[in-house]
């Protein structure tokens, strides 16, 4: 009974001393606040993009040309943009490219310089038929409006063609509709549907996002219970501790008590970050005037997924975090705990770099050692998100990792307990490793 | 001022230490036959470290109810004994019981400890960590916070109880340590240089809190190597050195222990001359206030009586035993120039 009192009394103390600290509140507000930026940045990219509206007058020889043209920019340019990211501002009734037309070109051209508009676009008939385009504006020639009015004038220069060529305006469109084309798994035994390829973009995307949290968790939580483990020993408070309470209540709490302010932190930055997604289109609507458009939970994401995203997330952070306490605890100046956790940071980061490229498609997410580095329990909390997502991994081989990680906190929490017990009351010349395996073997 | 406290202690009258003592006595012997066995006994701890002995089978026992100064020089290995008594460390063989059980079977909060290097938290609010101290040991912490406001005002430091740690005075912080290791009402209490880092009012007011506590029964072990104050306030000392035992029992029979008297002398003059001139008389303790002498065996004090009667009026003159101090340089040698002057240090600061 003793023994969970005095856990929760060091927790107790842990969590409370932090959540009081000044660092703690601006540290808590800093990532909240970062967070509702990023789920409102299409409405803050939607905002800048209509105040950079792009004005093209177009000047045409014939108006049935000046008009057809202007159609063909403004459907073409407007509708390509809004099919090609989900963040543009296309569903919302503000256009990116806004077309006019005028007739006499040297005054078209006047209010370019005056910058009333950002470009001209003069179409002129040759002798031979075919149409031929000028640019007049001020942005360079390679830039994004240039390239993209240059494929607007090739499509209307390919109608054109096919008017002179007697083709009706209807069997125009057959004539560019897009084939059929689909993907399809390689066993035929697999009947579960094929990801998408935009959706399996915004998984992965979702897997990325959460392996950087678990990392961000891990190495920045793990520190501070190492530093707090440092901070007992080099003011010596440890002993006057160890007297009341037993090592491995001390790492017990010490885990638990920054545990839980991790958990606090990231459930904050969590909620805060899900309402602005929820609230999101009602915000932009507010914002950008038009229809509040379909709230943008992204894909993919299930309540499984998050499930498996706190159960990684606590348990490496469990597991690393008793480690770093152990390394904590062998050294006795603030300045030593960097290269005492030096061997955790390394598997973690490296853990997490091979996750991180593997979601991200830059490694096979499906080959061998992937597959096999996804099992061992250092590294699944980084690696394992990501399989899941993209629903590679199967159900049987996530259960696998979570009984070999849960099995490798025991063991890693009795290692630690033993290397704290001896290194806590330990001053002076940091033991190397044989000593502290000397130190495992006999105890105190 | 160092100097100052030492001379006060040695000129208390001793018919006081000595009521003090029988005091002590009476009662021990009132407790009759719990107190027998109830005793802190130590047996031959042995402990290394690497190449360096650390203990080389240490054994004392400790009374119930009695106030137990441990010494010996930096190294000695008082603190080693400590944190094995507290189970901190575990000895390579020797046993520690107290009441009978192995000292690691009695519940946490039978002891106190206070370690010589001093550890609180440094951010945390003075009574907040008091409290969280008392917790650790199974006390409520509404109780904590009465009883630790209550020794705040006590020690004079009531203002400072919401104050963060590192802005009081490097005094008042072990007065804060000194409570944090008694809050929780131990039994025993082992305090490891207690004295080292505070100035005479403050030693005073934790000599006075020492004696209160062995009034209410705890047991008191503290280790020194302010000799003098270990012979004011303890009813029994062991001396060790270099991880042995020199010598331990009640103060009077350890200094007794070395088998010859002392003798104490002052005149009204200054000129001493007279008296190291003697034969047969070495002097141990050359003073302002007086002089200490051994005398050779066959050559009696009355001898020193009547040079001094002969050589102006005569303040002091006592036949007794030798001081700690004195058996320490006899049974140990003499302590280092540095330990003495960080000692002397200490007691300033």
């Amino acid at each position: 009974m003793n023994r969970a009192a005095n856990i929760i009394a060091i927790a107790r103390r842990e969590f409370t001393i932090r959540i009081r600290t000044r660092s703690f509140t601006v540290g808590t507000l800093l990532l909240v606040l970062g967070v509702v930026l990023i789920a409102l940045l299409p409405t803050v990219i939607g905002k800048i993009d209509t105040v950079d509206a792009t004005k093209v007058t177009v000047v045409a020889a014939d108006n049935a040309l000046a008009q057809r043209s202007a159609t063909t920019i403004s459907t073409l340019l407007n509708a390509g943009a809004g099919a090609g990211q989900s963040g543009s501002s296309a569903g919302i009734g503000q256009p990116d490219f806004v077309v006019s037309i005028a007739t006499g070109l040297p005054a078209a051209r006047e209010a370019v310089v005056r910058g009333e508009a950002s470009g001209v676009l003069s179409i002129e008939r040759s002798a031979d038929g075919t149409l031929a385009f000028t640019f007049y504006s001020n942005d360079p020639a390679s830039g994004r409006t240039a390239s993209l009015l240059q494929q607007a004038a090739n499509a209307i220069a390919v109608g054109d063609r096919l008017d002179r060529l007697s083709i009706p305006a209807s069997q125009q469109a057959t004539l560019f509709s897009p084939a059929a084309f689909s993907v399809a798994w390689p066993d035929p035994a697999r009947t579960e549907p094929i990801q998408g390829g935009a959706a399996a973009v915004g998984q992965d995307m979702l897997a990325f996002g959460m392996t950087i949290l678990i990392f961000m968790i891990v190495i920045m939580y793990g520190n501070w219970v190492a530093m707090s483990v440092v901070e007992e020993k080099s003011s010596r408070v440890m002993e006057v501790v160890l007297n009341a309470a037993t090592p491995f209540q001390l790492l017990a709490g010490k885990v638990f008590g920054v545990g839980l302010v991790a958990f606090i932190q990231y459930a904050a930055v969590v909620v805060a970050g899900g309402v602005a997604l929820l609230a999101q289109p009602t915000i932009e609507s507010v914002v950008l005037g038009g229809a509040a458009s379909a709230s943008m939970v992204p894909q993919g994401l299930t309540p499984g997924l998050l499930l498996l995203f706190g159960l990684y997330g606590i348990l490496g952070f469990l597991l690393y975090a008793s480690l770093y306490a152990a390394a904590g605890s062998l050294v006795s100046r603030m300045e030593d705990v960097n290269s005492a956790v030096m061997p955790m940071t390394l598997i973690s980061t490296g853990g997490y770099m091979i996750g991180v490229y593997a979601s991200t498609g830059l490694l096979d997410a499906r080959s061998g050692w992937i597959t096999a580095l996804t099992f061992v329990p250092f590294l699944s909390p980084f690696m394992m998100l990501g399989r899941v997502s993209t629903g590679i991994a199967q159900p049987w081989e996530v259960a696998v990792s979570l009984v070999l990680l849960v099995a490798m906190i025991v063991v890693a929490i009795w290692v630690a307990a033993r290397i704290y017990t001896v290194g806590v009351l330990l001053y002076g010349q940091r033991p190397g490793t044989r000593a502290v395996w000397r130190l495992l073997r006999e105890g105190m | 001022m160092a100097a100052l406290a030492d001379a006060g202690s040695r000129n208390r009258p001793s018919s006081l230490r000595l009521t003090q003592r029988l005091d002590t006595r009476v009662r021990a012997r009132a407790d009759g036959e719990t107190t027998g066995r109830m005793a802190l006994i130590i047996e031959d701890l042995h402990k290394r470290f690497g190449s360096v002995q650390a203990l080389d089978g240490i054994s004392f026992t400790v009374q119930p109810g009695e106030v137990f100064g441990f010494l010996g020089a930096n190294g000695a290995g008082k603190t080693t004994t400590m944190r094995i008594v507290l189970g901190l460390m575990k000895p390579d063989s020797g046993s520690v019981t107290w009441d009978g059980r192995p000292a690691h079977d009695w519940p946490r909060r039978t002891w106190g400890y206070m370690p010589e290097e001093r550890g609180l938290y440094a951010k945390m609010p003075v009574v907040d960590q008091l409290v969280h101290f008392a917790s650790l040991y199974g006390m409520s912490r509404q109780r904590a916070r009465t009883e630790a406001r209550e020794w705040l005002v006590r020690f004079r430091i009531a203002d400072k109880a919401n104050a963060r740690l590192e802005t009081l005075s490097k005094g008042n912080q072990q007065k804060v340590q000194y409570i944090a290791t008694i809050l929780h009402g131990p039994d025993v209490l082992l305090m490891d240089e207690p004295f080292v880092g505070l100035d005479p009012v403050n030693v005073a007011m934790l000599k006075a809190a020492f004696l209160e506590m062995r009034d209410r029964g705890k047991t008191l072990v503290f280790s020194t190597h302010q000799l003098d104050q270990a012979e004011e306030l303890c009813d029994s000392v062991a001396i060790i050195d270099h991880g042995r035992l020199v010598t331990a029992g009640s103060t009077r029979d350890v200094r007794r222990s070395t088998g010859h008297q002392v003798v104490r002398v002052a005149t009204a003059r200054d000129d001493q001359s007279w008296l190291e001139s003697m034969p047969g008389v070495t002097v141990t303790r050359d003073g302002v206030d007086y002089a200490e002498v051994q005398v050779a065996d066959g050559l009696s004090p009355q001898r020193i009586l009547d040079a001094a009667i002969a050589n102006g009026p005569v303040l002091r003159f006592e036949v007794g035993d030798p001081s700690l101090e004195q058996v320490f340089v006899e049974r140990v040698g003499a302590l280092e120039d540095d330990e003495r002057t960080l000692a002397a240090a200490g007691a300033v600061a």
